[in-house]
This record gives structure tokens, C-alpha cells and sequence, in this order.
């Protein structure tokens, strides 16, 4: 009889595992993250929590492939990005540029009010939403109306409000890297992840160009639980 | 309320001081002193009365005004198993009068004639309702004379007869009756009775619909205005239900009031991209319009006019929600958004065939466009590009954005036709700076000297 199977109900779990996850997930696409998210993906309908050093380190090419495999043809809305987004990357994506809707609110309340509104009709497929500064009790009624819609729900906040609390399940600060992006678990429903690791985002392609007089130096680190803690295991 | 010289009606702290209907001005006024007098509005009565009928519509086709202009009788023998009984009916019936914003009682006997005498019984924990003959004719029997009112011009006749109720009035001999007091009397108490038939011609809705409303008095606060555009919303749907249409564009004005310094009236013209034909789908876009809209003065009244009508389309009755509700629910997502932020600040793709990325990477408010985006395939695209690109620095012949770039991949040269205007010659490259963000830059060809321009942002 294994140790899981003596804790049956789901939303129990070990410090050493892995909570396993009732709801549906979201594959990311990067088997070294979907290792070590629990349920093995994104979750859906739960507010999940980007942190960016900067907009622009590497987090829609490391949201891209699981945005690509949604189900269904529901829009995706984009609201309040920094940039207009490129409709030919979403192309190259293989997503369609129709199912993109893009929000540009202009102040910060009309934000929240349209990230609620949208979670609330269910009819988009995903819903990314950055925005600079949060209350903790908006973050919860967000978390609450993504729960209520099962929509996948990103927000992307700027690395400062990694201390900050969040009623998030799942938060990730991600920094750049070369030839990917490190991810920081910040929060997961699991044992601590203490290393940052890095998730390569150019499959098939060197991470350096080979022009360069030396050798690659920094190669990704694996995840080393801490002296003390195991490794994580996936419960059930 | 006066009508001419006389008091029509009168609330229950006029009463309490005295006041009886039919009274002088100058008596009222003896009695209390600080009544608040008003003319009688038959046209608002009329429309009220209208609206009533209409939101009756909905329990029954048959549905008669009355002659004395405010009672309504509604024919629901074959609507009582639909809505769960009298009980429930007379309640949704009065909830229906009352989301109108009028006032109704409401009687219910197996004649038209008899429930509205019952309805004519003032005070309160009187019996209104009987489904028996049996037991209205009791209940008729009991009730004052002065409530019908074909009896009206012989009531002091009657009264000095000692015939004060209808059961009395009943027992006299008919022919002498109808000597007396004419041929209208008799058919009248047989029809309250159930002796009669009666007959009328049904009320039929208007193929226009026009709607305005007075403000109790003028507001400029949104929440006020917004109670009574919603009167007028449910005035319109029950004109849409009795008609069996959908609508997709309503133009209201907001009437600043008469008079020199009264400014034209505000419009709000609400457009949904899908029709609608229930109060709440046009509610809550029209809550955001008005929460965005300043008002330049004080608003006196609101009109309602609708622009675009379309037959109702069927309804499918599954179980499960199919595509076709959730693209209806996404619709009503976009009006919502745009009722508050604006239509420009919805977008969708519209991508052009231009080799030019800004170009290319057009967006509009419309509907999403499906075309074929023009870039190369297999290139490597940026998620984001900057609005307008950004003049980087260069140092030691490197481009630099924050830290010296490197340069990855490229040159990709980007041109436009020699008929297109601005010129564009550039070599665009993928560049990572130091700690490896990846950047989209280009560079002029035609410059002297060298200028970097960063255009986008891998994310």
C-alpha cells in the first residue's frame, strides 16, 4: 500500500509530493515545467501568477504552446498588454489570429472590471491579463470568478509583487535566460522548490550561437531539493 | 390630484386630514394646508395604462381596457396551468405591474365584470379573489352600489330607496328598473353576475413603439436616470414580446427640459451586435454607457426610440449549451465591454497583406477578419511590437538597449513597393542583450550614419 493511497482525498498531500489536482490542467508544453507543476500542467480555472522581471523575458513563448492546444475555438483575450501584440507570431504559433481579442481599458478599475466581466460570461477560451499593482482582495475576487468559470486565467505582474501575498495557487517569477527562461516556483502546491530552473524555449536550435570563441558555460541546473527536504514526488 | 376644480385622487395623509374626492381647491386647502397639488396628466394615464396592457400581454392574448380608462381585464381561463396556478399568476401579474413602476390591485373572479368590481373594493385583508359563481354572487351582493357605474347617475335615487348594495339593487323588479334607470344597468349587473355574455374588442399593441418618461423630479445623478431608462426597457420588451420581435439598436434622449436655457438633449445610442429581446441584455450595457456618459444638466425626462427590428429568432431548447449560445454569450461580452470602455477599445485582428509589420499588424473594432497574414513562413516573429519603434543608441558600432545588443539572427530585409510611402529599407535581426532577452531590432540601409531602431519584443 503505497503512502498516497492512504491520504484518498484530493485535496490532501504529503510535504514530499506533489498535490494532485481534481480540476482539469493545461499541458505547457515543456516537459521540464509540466514536471514539476502539479496535476502536470496549468491549471484551469484557478488564478495563476507570472511574475516578469520585465515584459518581454520569454513568458508568451513559454505560455505559447499550451495556448495553441486549447480546447474549442473560444477567443483568447488579451487585456491590457505593453504592447500591441503581433498577429504573425500568434500565426506562427498555429493559433488562429481571429480567436485573439485584445482589451486596452484605460484605467486600471475598467481593467479589473473587464477581467471580472470576462471570467464571469465564460466565453473566452483564456484570459491573460497584466497588470502593475494588485490588491490582495482583488486578486481573490479575480481568483474566486476564474474558479467559478474553469477558464485558464494568467496574470502578469511585474517581479516586485513577488512578495507581496496572492490568494494564487500557482506562481512562477520568471527571469531571462540564454536560450530559455528561468522559472522560480514561487508557490505550488507541493514541496518548496528552492533552485530556480531554466525551461529551454528553442527546441533543435544550440543555445549559443556557434560563433562564440568558447564553449557554453552556464548550463540549466537541475531542480536540487534542499538539504532536509525530498524530492518531489508526484502523489497518487 | 385634481382634475379641473374637483380632487380626483388623493394619498392616505390627504385622507387622514379630511380630504374627500370631488372637493374644491379652496377646501383642500382649508384642510390641509401644506398638500401638494397636482393637475391630472390623462395623457400619462393613458400611456401608463397602455404599458400595463402590454406587460398583460404576456399572461394572456386577451387582454380589454376598460371604458373608465384604468382597469385592464385579462381573460387567463386557459393561462392558469402554464403559470402554476391563480395564485401565482395574480402575483407574477402584479410584480409585472410593478416593474413598471405603477400600482395595480387586482381581482379575480370567474366574470370580468365581477373582478373588476372586486378590484373596487378598497381596504385592506378584503376578499378579492373567487374562482366559484357561488360564492361572487355573495361577495357581489355585499358590495356598495356606488361601485358600478352604470349606477352612478341614479345613485341618489337608489340611496333614498334604502337600496345601498348590489345584492338589494338585484332583488328589485326589472322591468321598473329598467324603466328608470335605462337600458345600460341591467346588462351590466347581469354580466358581473354571469347572466350576460360579455364581449369586447381586445387590446392590440401598437406596430411603433415610442416610449418617454418624467423624472419625479430633475436629476443629474446616473443611478436616477438609469431607474427610469429601465421602465422604459420593460415597456419595451413586453411591446417586443406581444409583437414577437428583437431588437438591436434603442436611441435614447435625455431631456434636459423646456425652456431657453435647457441644451438640446443628450443621445445615447446603445447598438448591440446581436439582437436582444429581454431587459437584462440591454440593462447592463446600457448601465456602463450611462455610468461613462456626462450629463451637462440635469435630466427632466427620458425618451426611448428603437431603430432596428428583426423577427425573433427561434429558440433551441438543449440541454447542454451548443456553440451557437456560447458565441450569443460572447456577443453580449464584447457590448458589455465596449458600453464601458469604449468601442475602440475592443479590438480584434485584421491582419493586411503588406510586407511591413506595422502595417500588417492592423486591428479594428469590428468583427475578426480572417485573412491570411502576408509574412514569410517559418520567420521568426515577435509577440509584441512596439507602437512606434524605439531609436536605440550605438556604441562601438553595437546597438545598444540597456546593455550592448548581440546580434543572433538575421539580416531578414524588409522593403516596401517604390509606390508606398514612408520609404522603408531595413535588415531586421533577432538580438539578445546581456542577460539574454530577446529583442527584434532593424536597421535603416539608406542612413548615414547607421541608425537602430528596436521594432519588437520576443515575450
Amino acid at each position: 500500500m503505497s503512502a498516497a493511497s492512504a491520504l484518498p482525498h484530493p485535496a490532501l498531500w504529503r510535504a514530499s509530493q506533489l498535490a494532485t489536482r481534481a480540476g482539469p490542467c493545461l499541458g505547457t508544453g515543456h516537459g521540464r515545467l509540466d514536471a514539476e507543476l502539479p496535476g502536470g500542467g496549468w491549471p484551469a480555472g484557478a488564478l495563476v501568477e507570472l511574475l516578469l522581471a520585465e515584459p518581454g523575458v520569454g513568458e508568451m513563448r513559454l505560455l505559447g504552446p499550451a495556448l495553441a492546444r486549447l480546447p474549442g475555438d473560444g477567443p483568447i483575450a488579451l487585456l491590457q498588454p505593453p504592447c500591441p501584440p503581433h498577429i504573425a507570431a500568434w500565426a506562427a504559433w498555429g493559433l488562429d489570429p481571429a480567436r485573439l481579442l485584445w482589451v486596452r481599458p484605460g484605467r486600471p478599475a475598467d481593467a479589473l472590471w473587464a477581467a471580472e466581466q470576462i471570467l464571469r460570461h465564460g466565453s473566452c477560451a483564456a484570459l491573460l491579463y497584466w497588470q502593475a499593482h494588485a490588491r490582495h482582495a482583488w486578486l481573490r475576487r479575480l481568483h474566486l470568478a476564474a474558479r467559478a468559470s474553469g477558464m485558464p486565467f494568467f496574470m502578469l505582474r511585474p517581479a516586485r509583487e513577488a512578495d507581496a501575498p496572492s490568494p494564487a495557487p500557482l506562481r512562477l517569477a520568471l527571469s531571462p535566460a540564454p536560450g530559455g527562461v528561468r522559472v522560480a516556483l514561487i508557490k505550488r502546491r507541493g514541496p518548496v522548490c528552492v533552485q530556480p530552473f531554466v525551461v529551454p524555449l528553442e527546441p533543435g536550435r544550440g543555445t549559443r550561437p556557434a560563433r562564440l570563441p568558447h564553449a557554453p558555460v552556464d548550463r540549466p541546473a537541475p531542480a536540487l531539493p534542499e538539504p532536509g527536504r525530498l524530492a518531489p514526488a508526484l502523489a497518487g | 390630484m385634481f382634475d379641473g376644480e374637483r380632487a380626483h385622487a388623493l394619498d392616505a395623509a390627504a385622507a387622514g386630514l379630511g380630504v374627500r374626492p370631488g372637493m374644491r381647491r379652496g377646501g383642500v386647502a382649508a384642510l390641509a394646508p401644506g398638500a401638494r397639488m397636482a393637475e391630472r396628466d390623462l395623457a400619462a394615464e393613458r400611456a401608463a395604462l397602455e404599458a400595463a396592457a402590454r406587460a398583460a400581454l404576456r399572461f394572456t392574448p386577451r387582454v380589454e381596457q376598460a371604458g373608465d380608462g384604468c382597469t385592464l381585464s385579462l381573460d387567463v381561463g386557459a393561462s392558469l396551468a402554464l403559470f402554476g396556478g391563480p395564485r401565482a399568476l395574480g402575483r407574477q401579474a402584479l410584480a409585472a405591474v410593478r416593474a413598471l413602476g405603477l400600482r395595480a390591485r387586482l381581482g379575480m373572479a370567474p366574470t370580468a365584470a365581477g373582478a373588476r368590481l372586486l378590484a373596487c373594493r378598497a381596504g385592506p385583508g378584503v376578499r378579492r379573489r373567487t374562482l366559484r359563481p357561488g360564492t361572487l354572487a355573495r361577495q357581489l351582493d355585499r358590495l356598495s352600489c356606488a361601485l358600478l357605474p352604470q349606477a352612478l347617475p341614479h345613485l341618489e335615487w337608489l340611496d333614498g330607496i334604502g337600496c345601498r348594495e348590489l345584492g338589494q339593487l338585484r332583488r328589485l323588479p326589472r322591468a321598473g328598473l329598467q324603466r328608470r334607470c335605462g337600458p345600460a344597468l341591467l346588462p351590466a349587473l347581469d354580466a358581473a353576475y354571469g347572466r350576460a355574455a360579455e364581449g369586447g374588442a381586445p387590446y392590440v399593441p401598437p406596430p411603433r413603439f415610442a416610449a418617454r418618461i418624467e423624472l419625479p423630479e430633475r436629476s443629474d445623478h446616473g443611478e436616477a436616470v438609469f431607474r427610469q431608462a429601465q421602465r422604459l426597457l420593460a415597456r419595451l420588451c413586453d411591446w417586443l414580446d406581444a409583437r414577437q420581435l428583437a431588437a438591436t439598436r434603442l436611441a435614447f434622449a435625455l431631456e434636459h427640459g423646456r425652456g431657453r436655457h435647457a441644451g438640446p438633449p443628450t443621445r445615447l445610442d446603445l447598438a448591440l451586435s446581436r439582437s436582444a429581446w429581454l431587459a437584462a441584455h440591454f440593462e447592463a450595457p446600457l448601465r456602463e454607457r450611462l455610468s461613462r456618459t456626462v450629463l451637462q444638466a440635469p435630466v427632466a425626462a427620458v425618451a426611448l426610440d428603437v431603430r432596428d427590428l428583426s423577427a425573433r429568432p427561434a429558440l433551441s431548447a438543449a440541454l447542454f449549451p451548443d456553440p451557437a449560445s456560447m458565441r450569443e454569450d460572447h456577443a453580449r461580452l464584447l457590448d458589455l465591454l465596449r458600453a464601458r470602455l469604449g468601442a475602440e477599445a475592443v479590438a480584434h485582428a485584421a491582419p493586411r497583406a503588406d510586407h511591413r509589420p506595422e502595417i500588417a499588424n492592423g486591428w479594428h473594432a469590428g468583427p475578426p477578419q480572417r485573412r491570411p497574414p502576408a509574412a514569410a513562413p517559418g520567420a521568426e516573429r515577435p509577440c509584441w511590437l512596439l507602437a512606434e519603434p524605439l531609436p536605440l543608441a550605438v556604441r562601438g558600432d553595437r546597438p545598444v538597449h540597456g546593455s550592448p545588443l548581440r546580434l543572433l539572427r538575421g539580416p531578414e530585409r524588409i522593403e516596401c513597393g517604390w509606390w508606398d510611402r514612408p520609404w522603408t529599407l531595413r535588415d531586421y535581426f533577432v538580438a539578445e542583450d546581456e542577460r539574454a532577452v530577446r529583442y527584434w531590432i532593424y536597421r535603416e540601409r539608406d542612413a548615414r550614419p547607421v541608425r537602430w531602431f528596436l521594432h519588437g519584443l520576443f515575450g
